[in-house]
């Protein structure tokens, strides 16, 4: 009896420094905003809050809310759409056509810009994005009189920047599993008589969906919030309902609306996480 | 035939490199050109190095941003260990439900949980600041440090400190002697990883940032809204490669733990 | 030098028992094998042994003292784990220093005694290696060299070598039993390896389902398993079920003389082993290296000093050395074992008659 108390004790000891500070700064604030997003004004100062559904209901009412939610996820389904493009053919090359001895530099390489500040990646996308950017001077040094195609300020550039700042998430969750394929497996393929195609289509791919549908989920949650890099690459084009909470908190104050909002963000959120969840289990390693 | 799909294959993932690189590269050229207008060719130039030199409040910011990240490593780690720890050590009941606990703080959108902090801490009195703003770090460190010293505890087992007990050592030179070096590489790794989340925070630092105190990514941030300078460039280029050299070093760490 | 108990232990988890009731006693100086397949107890009984398991019920002793509450690093034992659990950061010096560094023994005898003890596992020059430079056998020996330095009162074996490929592991139960000889050390060592446990072990003990089964010299063990389990785990066996004796008064042949078990239609087979009383159910087992494999009708004849059956190849499996038979006997599939001594070997389909000496039909339990 006295050993399984010092085990009790041993674990809750362990343990509970990590998940009071994780009560207190996520799932205690988490709680609040819900209960501030049914409020009129936020209980601060001597102001008189009372419960309503007003915030959700300005939601539904103002077309223009629904439309920047319509546009948020079509900027996140634009941006995991570009990183899979992108990123699944890196990570196959990556995993099953570069030799050993460079593979892992290579892989260092192209997460390491991940790990680097983001505020400041995208800000370096406005230098060469802007008019008289890199690629306008680039175009021009060429064609002399070619016009201007700087595309900072519109929605591409905000599209570009992101999938920028979110493909190497994406190349690191298909490369983990591609690279988890026995090779044996594909020489089996081949053996049995399967094109280069056959074998990408009934065995690399099926075997690394895993991979790839948790690096667009992990790719797709993180866009449909972000507000920063719209601000800095999208300009007045730039607005977005991560763009709009942020001017609640930081311009507006209208706390109970930039709560319902948020929950309303936090919504989509978690409907994704949950029916991924299984797949995140799996592949959620920060290296 | 097959020469030709290898040089499209490297040419592919030359591309990419490419397109991951080149805007960090423009903006660390453009720390160096004398230009403000960023005008070509360059004129290499250390000028705005040393106006940051002069800058007090990115200064002040970049101290604020190294202080936080120092605290934020020493606390994450300490406690990150201990619940790696209990995991690695333990089975027991709710031990599955701690673990997806772990998620919400790398998965909701950072928007999210920086608002809700600013709720809370605001109208509980806990208020804004660097404490606050240390809270919300350690939170989204957390995770990761758990992750990291649990991957290097699952490596090695308890068989180790059995080992060390049959040779005669006391449940204290067992962990000193034994499970604290082995350990260490894992421990080292996850303080470097949990620095570096903090020192590149910015969504959470920006909410929880009173009028007056910042951190460097908050202080970039009002920067570029407010216009930019060729300043930012420079900065920008240090923090780039402060938290690129973080990541060298912890790359080098946790495969060193997964060698031995 | 010492002497340990096992003393009616039992261990449960949950409704599950992983030792049930063992007793056991191994004498100074034993080397012991517990063998048994995976999850029959013998692992939860060697770490009962080195104190990282509490048993529930029994006692274990050493030298006649309990050690029910002696911490593992006060019990004075040896131990080689299954994956050496070398230290990864000591080198090979410090690995095998451990156990007298923490005890706080001087450097300078640290040193020597070292330096002896990586002479007697002839590892002497790799001192300073550390343990993921060191090949399979090598680590093994430095886990042999640590544990058996503090001089313990026993050496306890987990699987010591399970993870060497076969010729190493071979060569180093060669090693290690003479190692074991000239340090006198009372061991006990388990394994799932039926070969490497009659190579090693002074005695055995097979263990199923948290039980000892048996507990004998090698040989004993082999030639008389008493049930059924013990002797097919501990190579292979034939079985064969009849009753004891003759219901026609012809059953006992005299004293010391073979008795027959009857089998279901009318053959019998000669036992010199003692058997219950005339009319009782009776299974025998029947090594198959014990047969002599003969054409049909060739051979010694049957009688009182010669088992005979007939059957039919059904299956010869050529391995070089040795041929292995499947035989249909009766409608039964029997194995036989035989030596490479005719080239020819019978063809599927042969009848054959298969010969064998009534001492080597063993009752065993069901």
């Amino acid at each position: 009896m006295r050993i399984e108390q010092r085990r009790r004790f041993a674990i809750l000891g362990l343990t509970a420094p990590t998940y009071l500070w994780l009560a207190l700064t996520i799932f205690l604030p988490l709680s609040v905003m819900l209960y501030f997003s049914f409020l009129t004004v936020a209980p601060i100062g001597n102001r008189e809050p009372a419960l309503t559904f007003a915030q959700y209901g300005a939601f539904l009412d103002k077309e223009f809310y629904r439309f920047l939610t319509w546009r948020s996820v079509m900027m996140g389904v634009h941006v995991t759409l570009g990183c899979v493009l992108i990123g699944y053919p890196a990570a196959l090359i990556l995993a099953h056509h570069v030799p050993n001895r460079w593979r892992e530099a290579l892989f260092l390489l192209i997460v390491l810009p991940f790990w680097s500040n983001a505020l400041v990646r995208i800000f370096s996308w406005t230098m060469v994005l802007r008019e008289n950017g890199l690629i306008d001077r680039g175009l021009q040094a060429i064609f002399p009189d070619a016009p201007s195609v700087g595309i900072l300020f519109t929605y591409p550039a905000i599209i570009v920047g992101l999938v920028h700042s979110y493909l190497p998430y994406m190349i690191l969750t298909c490369y983990i599993s591609l690279q988890a394929i026995d090779r044996s497996l594909i020489e089996a393929a081949r053996s049995l008589g399967a094109s280069n195609l056959a074998i990408f289509r009934r065995v690399l791919l099926p075997l690394s969906l895993p991979g790839l549908l948790a690096g667009m989920v992990l790719v797709f949650v993180p866009v449909i919030g972000s507000f920063m890099e719209p601000r800095i690459l999208g300009g007045l084009e730039g607005v977005t309902l991560g763009t709009v909470i942020e001017d609640q908190f930081t311009a507006v104050f209208n706390w109970p609306l930039g709560a319902a909002l948020s929950f309303i963000l936090l919504a989509i959120v978690l409907t994704i996480l949950a029916a991924a969840y299984p797949l995140l289990r799996r592949n959620l390693q920060p290296f | 035939m097959k020469g030709l799909l290898k040089s499209l294959v490297s040419g592919y993932l030359a591309l990419v490199l490419v397109f991951l690189y080149l805007p960090i590269a423009v903006m660390m050229v453009m720390a160096f050109n004398q230009s403000p207008l960023y005008r070509l060719p360059v004129v290499w130039d250390t000028v705005w190095f040393e106006e940051l030199a002069g800058n007090e409040r990115l200064l002040g910011a970049s101290l604020n941003s190294v202080v936080l990240a120092l605290i934020n490593a020493v606390i994450a780690t300490a406690l990150g260990t201990m619940a790696a720890l209990a995991f690695a050590r333990y089975q027991f009941r709710g031990k599955t439900l701690l673990q997806i606990l772990l998620f919400p703080p790398i998965t909701i959108p950072w928007l999210i949980i920086g608002t809700s902090m600013l709720i809370l801490f605001f109208w509980t009195g806990i208020g804004r600041g660097l404490h606050a703003m240390l809270l919300g770090h350690v939170a989204l460190s957390l995770p990761y440090v758990i992750v990291v010293v649990g991957a290097r505890l699952k490596s090695f087992g308890v068989t180790l400190e059995e080992a060390a007990a049959t040779l005669g050592a006391s449940p204290w030179q067992v962990f000193w002697r034994v499970s604290a070096p082995v350990m260490g590489p894992g421990i080292v790794a996850a303080a470097l990883f949990a620095f570096a989340v903090s020192f590149d925070q910015f969504v959470i630092s920006y909410f929880l940032a009173p009028p007056g105190i910042s951190t460097l990514p908050v202080e970039i941030y009002s920067a570029i809204r407010k216009g930019f300078t060729p300043e930012i460039n420079a900065i920008s280029t240090i923090i780039i490669l402060v938290s690129m050299g973080l990541m060298l070093l912890f790359a080098r760490f946790s495969r060193f733990g997964g060698e031995r | 030098m010492s002497i340990v108990e096992v003393d009616k232990v039992s261990k449960h988890y949950g409704t599950v028992a992983a030792l049930e009731n063992v007793s056991l006693s191994f004498a100074d100086g034993e080397f012991f094998g517990l063998l048994g397949p995976s999850g029959s107890g013998k692992t939860t009984l060697l770490r009962s042994i080195a104190g990282f398991v509490e048993p529930d019920q029994g006692d274990i002793r050493i030298d006649g003292a309990p050690v029910r509450d002696t911490p593992v690093h006060r019990r004075d034992i040896g131990m080689v784990f299954q994956n050496y659990a070398l230290f990864p950061h000591l080198s090979v010096f410090d690995n095998v220093a451990f156990g007298l560094s923490v005890r706080g023994a001087p450097r300078r005898e640290i040193a020597a005694q070292v330096a002896a003890m990586l002479d007697l596992v002839r590892l002497g020059g790799l001192q300073e290696r550390r343990p993921r430079e060191l090949s399979g056998g090598q680590q093994q020996r430095v886990a042999l060299a640590r544990a058996l330095i503090t001089r313990p009162r026993v050496l306890l074996l987990d699987e010591p070598l399970g993870a060497l490929d076969k010729r190493l592991r071979q060569e180093m139960q060669i090693e290690l039993k003479q190692i074991q000889r000239e340090v006198g050390i009372t061991t006990v060592f388990v394994t799932h390896d039926q070969e490497e446990a009659l190579t090693l072990s002074d005695r055995i003990a097979i263990f199923n389902e948290g039980r000892v089964v048996q507990v004998g010299q090698p040989n004993e063990v082999y030639e008389r398993p008493a049930t059924a389990f013990a002797a097919a785990f501990l190579g292979d066996a034939n079985f064969f079920t009849g009753r004891a004796g003759s219901p026609n008064g012809t059953g006992s042949l005299g004293a010391g003389a073979p008795r027959r078990v009857l089998l279901a239609d009318g053959d019998a087979i000669l036992t010199t082993s003692p058997l219950p009383a005339d009319g009782e159910p009776v299974r025998l087992a029947v090594r198959p290296e014990k047969f002599e494999i003969y054409r049909s009708g060739a051979g010694p004849a049957a009688g009182d000093a010669m088992n005979r059956l007939s059957g039919r190849v059904l299956q010869a499996i050529y391995s070089g050395s040795s041929i292995t038979y499947k035989v249909d006997v009766r409608g039964q599939e029997v194995t036989v074992f035989e030596q490479n001594r005719s080239a020819q070997p019978f063809p599927p389909g042969e009848a054959v008659d298969l010969v064998w000496a009534p001492r080597h039909s063993v009752p065993v339990e069901p």
